[in-house]
């Protein structure tokens, strides 16, 4: 209390003793030693910005030729006479595209190892947990690397193994045949994305209201008849046509092989994808299963009492009460898996880190550089965060 | 027999699924584990015979050599000795030790060394059947105060010995030797460093409050591989130009970046380990006439550290999977070693795989068995 400390000033005892009472006031604590490691704080803060300005600043090298390509471009496209901007953001693009793959076939394969790891069968239970000892206790590096090698290890282009004419498997990639279409194709897919969360959304308020109101209609029919004729009409008004691209490679004038169509997945990109994905999987398989053991066995005994099948059993009874304890670790594993991904400098990747390297090693500005990688990389475990934390909120309120 | 059989039934043949599952299971471990025996027959894996120096200590002279098995024997009888001393012992789980400590040895015995691999061997065994007979005396608790300050001690001996008598140069050391030193430091340094942030966390002084809040989030948001880089190109500028400070050589540097960032993490560990201690304990110490110094070190530390024991090592695994990406720095740890030797050696063209293989092996085996300990332990204090 201040007016306490006022009275004890007051008194006439030594300077000693003022002092000591002085301290033990516990607000005059609290600021004083606040006081000094603010202080403390300061002069580290004055030496360290006066160590930074020596050093190059400033983002003006970004803005200017970047000199050097990419092996992998996705979205935008970029060559070396763009600017360092462009190179960075195609790097940021590759990053964003290898965790979010990454990230879905992880949870998948989280989600099947953790159910197998509690499977009574003995050698799936065997399978997942000789799987989760083995990759979760060797270094994530050491797996980018060895899946490099393998993928390299494939028959060179020229002897690619074809099944049949579907597909093309060698050193230089995988190619796998997908659909493809003219140009106004990836406006379609964006349209059809788009009605996909529009007809969902319309689901879960026809629910509602059908709970609520009348009981003539089947919300999931109409749902899907919406989202059937948004994809119609767009087809049609976007005049799109598709056709299916199977991979072939063919030898040019000069005797090259030229592989073409399909879809393809490099050693590389492919490389950093298993390894994230076989390792972030056994996180998530530890998860997956702690979550379910944590769950009370009367759940399991009370499912199969109604007569339930496994496959009921586990999709409506215990996965949806296990999504309550498994989201907000499962949030840092995305998170890890997207830190992880920076991993790929290793195998000549082009993600957001390795572009990062190659222009702090052309151009110097290393300081200003590392600013940008941790903003960069902080931006994209919040928007990881955010979109966790309202599918958490969302899992939560329907559990209550 | 019918027994047998029932059980069979029961366990892949239960339903329709199972029945599936079960065939599908069988013929993956077939093709994994043909795969495997095939490729450990049919590579050749003289290529581990002739580079065992290599892979322990990297470019270390010859007649230093001495200084990474003296090390390796003081760590190996400590934690034989502990191991013996703290767990309980039986069969299978000493096979288990046994044979993951002849891993190592196996893969790194030479001519020359093997004098220390039979001095390992017979002090360990002795010291394993001292520590096991201790476990019940009347020295008990001596033994123990001794253990607990021999691992103290442990590092910095094993700094005096690398150094003691004209030493190699830091950026001589390398191979799996690198590994365990840059992990042992990350963790020795980082433990006490992320509890004081863990601490500063908690803490109700709002500035300390934020800059360990501030400190934590910065460090956990970017890679590892970032901050190595950091060390690389940024920290010598930010030193100050004390004592040769500013020119420290890259294997420190790795040091400090391992430690701040080990710090981080272990930080968080212990929070969530702090926040689980019901708040009654501290009313309770204060009650007791504690003030909050004492409170802290002697009531709620204790207890919030053994909660997270578990999840501390497997941070500590984690430190120690991690020292792998010093590869960043050009330090010649196990995994460059492993990388070079295919790329270097006439010899060994093409055998990356094999090379690989031995690398993770001895990665496998140390991870396995920290987490193994760590199992022992959770099951010991019955979290």
């Amino acid at each position: 209390m201040p007016s306490s400390l006022f009275t004890q000033f007051k008194s006439e005892d030594s300077i000693k003793k003022k002092l000591n009472l002085l301290f033990r006031n516990r607000i005059f604590r609290r600021f004083f030693i606040q006081f000094v490691f603010g202080i403390f704080l300061l002069l580290l803060f004055f030496y360290i910005v006066d160590k930074a300005l020596n050093l190059e600043l400033g983002f003006g090298h970004l803005s200017s030729r970047a000199g050097f390509g990419l092996s992998h471009t996705f979205i935008i496209d970029y060559n070396s006479n763009d600017s360092r901007w462009m190179g960075y953001f195609a790097g940021v693009i590759n990053t964003i595209r290898v965790s979010l793959v990454g990230i879905v076939l992880a949870t998948i394969l989280g989600i099947f190892m953790g159910l197998a790891r509690l499977s009574p069968n003995f050698l799936i239970n065997k399978i997942s947990t000789g799987y989760v000892e083995f990759i979760r206790n060797t270094p994530l590096l050491v797996q980018i690397i060895f899946w490099q090698l393998i993928l390299l290890q494939l028959p060179h282009i020229s002897k690619a193994l074809t099944f049949g004419g579907l597909s093309v498997f060698s050193n230089k990639g995988i190619l796998l045949p997908i659909i493809s279409s003219n140009e106004n194709g990836s406006l379609w897919t964006l349209i059809l994305f788009l009605g996909l969360i529009i007809s969902l959304i319309l689901r879960s308020r026809l629910f509602k209201y059908k709970e609520e109101h009348v009981d003539l209609f089947s919300p999931n029919l109409i749902s899907f008849f919406t989202f059937v004729v948004i994809a119609i009409i767009s087809f049609f008004a976007l005049s799109i046509k598709l056709s299916p691209s199977v991979p072939e490679v063919n030898i040019n004038q000069y005797g090259t092989y030229i592989q073409s169509g399909g879809f393809i997945l490099t050693p590389q990109f492919a490389a950093v994808l298993f390894a994230l994905v076989l390792y972030t999987g056994t996180f998530i398989t530890e998860i997956v299963r702690g979550s379910i053991q944590s769950l009370p066995k009367g759940q399991t005994e009370a499912a199969m009492a109604l007569g339930l099948n496994t496959y009921q059993r586990i999709t409506l009874i215990i996965l949806p009460q296990a999504l309550r304890s498994i989201i907000p670790p499962l949030t840092n594993q995305y998170l890890n898996l997207t830190k992880n991904s920076s991993l790929s400098v290793a195998i000549a990747y082009p993600d957001l880190f390795m572009v990062s390297r190659t222009i702090m090693n052309n151009a110097g500005h290393a300081l200003p550089m590392f600013v940008l990688i941790l903003i960069t990389y902080l931006t994209l475990s919040l928007v990881i965060s955010l979109i966790m934390n309202i599918i958490n909120l969302r899992v939560t309120r329907i559990g209550a | 027999m019918r027994i047998l059989l029932s059980r069979i039934r029961e366990n892949f043949l239960g339903s329709k699924l199972d029945v599936i599952l079960s065939i599908t299971g069988a013929l993956f471990i077939y093709f994994i584990l043909s795969t495997l025996i095939s490729f450990i027959l049919n590579s050749d894996w003289t290529l581990i015979l002739v580079n065992r120096k290599l892979m322990l200590t990297g470019l270390m002279p010859e007649e230093e050599i001495w200084r990474a098995w003296t090390i390796f024997s003081l760590t190996t009888i400590l934690m034989t000795t502990s191991i013996a001393f703290w767990f309980k012992i039986n069969i299978k789980s000493s096979i288990f030790y046994i044979l993951l400590l002849l891993i190592p040895l196996l893969i790194f015995t030479t001519k020359n060394t093997l004098l220390y691999v039979l001095f390992i061997m017979i002090l360990s065994i002795v010291f394993f059947y001292l520590g096991y007979r201790s476990k019940n005396s009347e020295l008990k608790n001596i033994v123990s105060r001794i253990i607990m300050i021999s691992w103290i001690i442990l590092l910095p001996i094993c700094f005096l010995i690398l150094n003691i008598l004209d030493g190699p140069k830091m950026t001589l050391w390398g191979g799996f030797m690198i590994n365990l030193i840059l992990a042992a430091i990350a963790i020795f340094a980082g433990f006490p460093l992320g509890i004081l942030l863990a601490l500063g966390r908690a803490s109700s002084y709002k500035l300390i409050k934020l800059i360990s809040t501030l400190y934590i989030e910065v460090i956990r948001g970017a890679p590892l591989v970032a901050w190595l880089l950091l060390a690389w190109f940024v920290l010598p500028k930010f030193l100050p130009n004390l004592f040769g400070l500013s020119d420290l050589n890259i294997v420190v540097r790795a040091m400090i970046v391992l430690s701040l960032f080990a710090s981080a993490y272990i930080a968080e560990v212990i929070r969530g380990g702090l926040q689980s201690i019901p708040k009654g304990q501290e009313e309770a110490s204060f009650a007791l006439g504690m003030n909050s110094i004492s409170n802290t070190i002697f009531i709620v530390l204790p207890q919030a550290i053994r909660i997270v024991i578990p999840t501390i090592v497997s941070t500590f695994i984690a430190i120690f999977k991690d020292t792998s990406l010093v590869f960043i720095l050009a330090i010649t740890d196990l995994l460059r070693i492993g990388r070079l030797i295919p790329e270097q050696q006439q010899a060994f063209f093409g055998k990356s795989i094999e090379s690989l293989a031995v690398v993770a092996l001895l990665f496998w085996v140390v991870s396995l068995v920290l987490s193994q300990i760590s199992r022992t332990i959770e099951k010991k204090l019955n979290i």
